[in-house]
């Protein structure tokens, strides 16, 4: 048994059975039937075409996100704020867009990205440079600005950028086709999944294969003995920060320019929490971020088959997600006791 | 109490840390754990202590067997230990680590915990130097291991295990605690004290246990036995040998100059500390530990930044702080505490030998890459396990030392800067660390060597400072030097008994 726990299949194992227990409880206390919930929840994710396509919606900014987290956390750096990176990369790049709006060729497109981008690693680094040079603990100094970055977002649509071809609706214009990226098939699948993928692949490639990988390792372990061997911690925080700003940046300009084809309040969905709790259940490892992430922006995308079909909130699919996490902690920190007591 | 380990056996991966091995601790007894680095000592001791688990053995207290399962099991049977690496809190005080714990300290203690005076009664008769109200990141080595053998005494426990409590104390500081060890023996406490230093044993240890690889070879009264016959059981087979000291070059050229240095860090302060090193000269500066040792190796290292001053080697003033040194660095760093200072404990024994190289490698790099290299440096160092792949966490305190060792006296430094280098190591081991450091002296690098033991002070340093609150309170040649001039400096005082020039 102390073994099994302790092997990488045991926990995966443990973990489901974990969950499935704690949900099945759940729905028991609130008067359903856990298997016909549970067999909705999975057919709402992935029961057809397009509820496969749909939860690759959901997962494309989630894998982002998590990334976004999962890089910093390679210096040790526990970071929240890929919500507030994602909100202010998707209104800056909104800003080019509306002054941009004639626009046909490509070229601004990927102008549109790379402003984004770069606003969310702006965003970033505001925090960042408060934790390289000043000591600000960066878990709260990220969750704060968070705040400030959907605030804005929620007070432009409201205010300067709303348009009024949306009859009262708060939001801007809608974009124009060239700013949109392409999509597969008929579905809402854009490129953006298979950048985010691709991107884990270069970034678990990079931690383990590069001189950077290594300075990154050493740091984590030992910020004193790093620098005592000439490398630069400072450098590294502010380094990290910005490109995790730079991958939710690309989250949030991604999300509107193809999902919701203009800026408005709320984009975010939450990605940017389930980010951070996808790359906290996958260790930070980046090829595991890949799968944590399709799993949970299933779960989410079945909240609307719940509520349509079984007439339940559709928040019940955040209820689960949160059950899962649970049940991660649950098993984590057992298996971590035998493995203390083992030495 | 009567306590008896019988049969301990514990294995990690390939390692037989403990091998069947048997131990009695009786009450009012002192035993003498001795071994060499590696030879399973912290790890019976852990294994009593519940911080570890047996694979297979038993523990009996006065005939019953028992379970220990974790320390706090341990503690309830009334069992303290003082571990090798320290456990106390930088951020907290002093008084507040010693109220951590204590059974008189209530739930609700709070940060401003000053009117707590049973905690630190202990503390006031082993070291009444020490100021209660300072964090502890501000104390030095040799104090941090009082403080941690006050937390101890607190425990008023029926076994007190001390694993190399005196291993940067100075003189008076170890008689300190010799006087403490014989006084909770004689209040019917069994204890164990781990050491390398056989002035230890003798001072107040009425038995000693040999271990070797993981077994215990034998286990004798000290009253008979000679020291040589010690060291003969410790080592085996193996012959030891003494490091030759360092002839002095005549003339030599100045090599390393630390110009009327100031510098402020977390653990104390120096000001104008000035003090020329000439090629192939080892300079030893002795003091009691927390006189700004610490802070001295920093900026001279160049992690601290300066005040004042600056550190010229070869006619180059070196950049403070350098946090981006070129990396075949002229200078080479030995720190105290290593595994806080200078490893990267979860990384393999392999990329913690070339940390200093990380910055010359190519992009495309892997960890493995390195195991060739790092073998040939834990053969030269002995360093056990010989895996390149073991994590440095899993190394025993001494070998983490020598790895430090290993990294840093590779190269060819004009500058080194070694903090006790041989802390913790046994006898071979601290021999090989002297040959190597000598080897760079005898190439022509520059010593600058921070020690607490004056013998070997005395016996290899070619010039001895006495640092004192910050400064220099003296600095004299080792053929003139007597202990009684550095003793006085030790403590402040300037009598100037070998008048001598201030620079070399
Ligand atoms: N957590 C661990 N994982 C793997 N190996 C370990 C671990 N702890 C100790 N070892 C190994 O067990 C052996 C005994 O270590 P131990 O710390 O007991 O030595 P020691 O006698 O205290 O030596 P020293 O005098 O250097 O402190 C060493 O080879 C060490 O590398
Ligand atoms: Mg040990």
């Amino acid at each position: 048994m102390r073994d099994l726990m302790l092997s990488g299949p045991g926990r995966v194992v443990g973990t489901t059975l974990a969950v499935l227990m704690l949900t099945g409880a759940f729905f028991l206390a609130i008067g359903r039937d856990p298997v016909e919930l549970m067999g909705l929840i999975v057919r709402s994710a992935a029961g057809d075409g397009y509820a496969i396509t749909e939860s690759l919606v959901r997962a494309t900014p989630i894998l982002l996100c998590a990334l976004a987290t999962a890089l910093p956390a390679r210096l040790g750096l526990i970071t929240v704020g890929a919500e507030g990176q994602l909100y202010f990369g998707a209104l800056l790049g909104t800003g080019f867009v509306l002054a941009n709006l004639g626009a046909t060729s490509a070229a601004p497109y990927m102008a549109m990205i790379v402003v984004a981008m770069l606003a969310g690693a702006a965003w970033a680094l505001l925090p960042a440079v408060l934790r390289s040079h000043l000591g600000v603990n960066e878990t709260i100094s990220t969750l704060l600005v968070n705040y400030v970055a959907a605030l804005l977002v929620t007070w432009v649509v409201y205010g300067p950028w709303k348009s009024a071809a949306n009859l009262g609706w708060p939001a801007t214009a809608d974009f124009p086709e060239a700013f949109k990226p392409s999509t597969f098939f008929d579905s809402r699948v854009h490129s953006g999944l298979w950048i985010a993928i691709g991107l884990a692949v270069l970034l678990h490639w990079t931690f383990v294969r590069t001189r950077w990988g290594l300075t990154l390792d050493v740091l984590r372990s030992n910020p004193r003995a790093g620098i005592a061997a000439g490398l630069n911690w400072r450098r590294n925080v502010l380094l990290t920060m910005a490109l995790g700003g730079m991958l939710a940046g690309l989250a949030g300009i991604l999300e509107t320019a193809s999902i919701q084809g203009r800026l408005q309040a709320n984009l975010s969905a939450g990605a940017g929490l389930s980010g951070f709790l996808v790359a906290w259940l996958a260790r930070n490892h980046c090829l595991r971020i890949i799968p944590m992430s399709l799993l949970v922006g299933a779960l989410l995308a079945s909240g609307d088959g719940l509520q349509m079909f079984a007439n339940v909130p559709s928040s019940i699919a955040l209820v689960v997600q949160g059950l899962l996490f649970v049940a991660v902690l649950l098993v984590g920190g057992y298996a971590n006791r035998l493995q203390v007591r083992r030495g | 109490m009567h306590v008896s380990l019988a049969g301990i056996t514990k294995r990690y991966g390939a390692i037989l840390a403990n091998d069947d091995v048997d131990l009695d601790l009786v009450p009012g007894e002192v035993v003498a754990l001795l071994g060499e680095n590696g030879a399973g000592k912290s790890t019976l001791m852990k294994i009593l202590f519940g911080f570890q688990q047996a694979d297979a053995g038993e523990i009996r207290i006065d005939g019953r067997p028992v379970v220990i399962d974790s320390p706090r099991a341990a503690a309830a049977l009334g069992i303290g230990m003082v571990f090798q690496q320290f456990s106390l809190v930088p951020a907290l005080t002093v008084r507040e680590n010693l109220a951590l714990g204590h059974r008189c300290t209530p739930w609700w203690i709070g940060r401003g915990a000053r009117s707590f005076a049973a905690p630190v009664a202990h503390l006031r008769d082993i070291a009444p130097e020490i100021e209660p109200d300072l964090p502890v990141s501000r104390l030095a080595v040799g104090e941090m291991q009082l403080v941690e053998l006050a937390k101890v005494l607190n425990l008023d426990a029926g076994v007190v295990i001390l694993d190399e409590p005196t291993s940067v104390l100075t003189p008076a500081e170890s008689e300190r605690l010799w006087e403490q060890v014989r006084r909770i023996a004689a209040g019917g406490a069994a204890v164990v004290l781990i050491t390398h230093k056989l002035e230890d044993v003798f001072a107040c240890a009425q038995r000693v246990a040999v271990m070797r690889r993981g077994r215990m070879v034998a286990t004798l009264d000290t009253s008979s036995v000679t020291p040589d016959a010690l060291v003969r059981l410790i080592v085996g087979a193996e012959t030891v040998t003494t490091a030759q000291p360092v002839e002095r070059t005549a003339d030599a050229l100045p090599r390393a100059w630390i110009k009327n240095l100031s510098a402020t860090t977390a653990a104390g302060a120096i000001a104008g500390v000035d003090l020329r090193i000439a090629a192939g000269e080892i300079l030893g500066i002795a003091g009691v530990s927390g006189n700004g040792q610490q802070t001295l190796a920093d900026a001279v290292a160049g992690l601290a930044i300066l005040l004042a001053g600056e550190v010229i080697v070869d006619g180059e003033t070196l950049q403070a702080p350098r946090a981006e040194m070129p990396a075949q660095s002229a200078v080479a760093y030995l720190p105290e505490q290593p595994l806080r200072n200078a490893v990267a404990p979860d990384l393999s024994v392999a990329v913690n030998l070339m940390l200093k190289r990380i910055r010359d490698l190519p992009w495309r790099s892997h960890p493995s890459q390195f195991d060739a290299d790092a073998r040939e440096r834990i053969t030269a160092f002995d360093i056990r396990p010989t895996d390149p792949r073991a994590t440095a966490a899993s190394l025993s305190g001494g070998n983490l030392q020598k790895l430090v060792a290993a990294r840093e006296l590779a190269g060819a430094p004009a500058l080194i800067v070694a903090c006790y280098p041989t802390m913790g190591l046994d006898l071979g081991a601290a021999a090989a660390v002297y040959e190597a450091l000598f080897a760079h002296a005898r190439r022509g690098a520059a010593v600058l060597w921070i020690s607490e033991d004056l013998d070997d002070l005395l016996r290899y340093a070619h010039r001895i400072a006495v640092l004192h609150r910050g400064r220099i309170a003296g600095i004299a040649d080792t053929a003139q030097a007597t202990r009684r001039q550095l003793g006085a400096w030790m403590v402040g005082h300037s009598i100037d008994v070998a008048a001598e020039p201030a620079h070399a």
